[in-house]
């Protein structure tokens, strides 16, 4: 993770377009200016960065089941639970399964855990569109080198 | 057509906290029922799941953009359930 840079996955472990799910993995830097100010004494990630933790999953799953032709830009979080403490070194497994695949919209669920524990949970909504432009195209297929997103995964 | 609309009705009611006696098969969900764009979110997954069908969101909103349809054809509830009850019956043929 590079929270300032909302670089929250690390790698994909396993993408499987046919279950429609994804297997992330995330690793809490040890530090960060996040958590110089939340909270001093006591650093915790944020639970809206859980969220975006849990919304950039869910969006690498709908990027690959839409063939890396649309973007999903993240439209509303349904339910989002808190359950436990995610502490800067600790490593997050996430996953994110599609609930719902709509015209021009779609829902997932996505979970959290630590060492086996769910963390955290939400039920995410996404409104996708083609990539706006060539820029942020050309960023998503260089996050997708760097976190691993398996090519095959993709409809030749 | 009427059990279409009251189950549509009983979804936007619920959904959007709107007053179930208020939408009539006049209603304009738009226009009259203040439903956004991203509520409407919501009500096309309570429909999509309720109905077993896809509610075409992205192909109306472009007819609508490009001028070849007016907001009235599927916005306007009776036009609406009217929609939904030709692609049950499209999903029905198909099946």
């Amino acid at each position: 993770m590079h929270l300032e840079y909302f670089q929250m996955i690390d790698r994909i472990l396993d993408l499987n377009t046919v279950e429609k799910k994804i297997t992330v993995e995330a690793h809490v830097p040890a530090q960060s200016t996040i958590f110089e100010g939340h909270f001093p004494g006591y650093p915790i990630m944020p639970g809206v960065l859980l969220i975006e933790s849990m919304a950039q999953t869910s969006g690498w799953l709908l990027v690959a089941l839409m063939n890396f032709q649309r973007m999903p830009f993240l439209a509303a979080v349904k339910e989002a639970k808190m359950r436990g403490f995610v502490s800067p070194g600790e490593t997050l497994t996430i996953d994110a399964g599609l609930v719902h695949e709509g015209s021009g919209y779609a829902i997932t669920e996505a979970k959290i855990r630590v060492g086996g524990k769910l963390r955290s949970n939400s039920t995410l909504t996404f409104s996708h569109v083609p990539f706006p432009n060539p820029d942020l195209r050309g960023h998503m297929d260089a996050v997708a080198k760097r976190i691993g997103f398996p090519q095959q995964a993709l409809q030749t | 057509m009427s059990s279409t609309f009251d189950q549509v009705a009983t979804i936007i009611a619920e959904t959007c906290d709107i007053p179930r006696d208020t939408i009539t098969p006049d209603s304009h969900a738009i226009d009259d029922l203040g439903i956004d764009s991203l509520d409407f979110l919501d009500i096309a997954f309570a429909i999509d799941k309720a109905f077993g069908i896809k509610l075409p969101l992205e192909k109306w909103t472009q007819e609508v953009n490009d001028g070849k349809a007016t907001t009235e054809q599927y916005f306007v509830l009776k036009n609406l359930c009217a929609r939904i009850d030709e692609l049950v019956a499209a999903k029905g043929a198909s099946a």
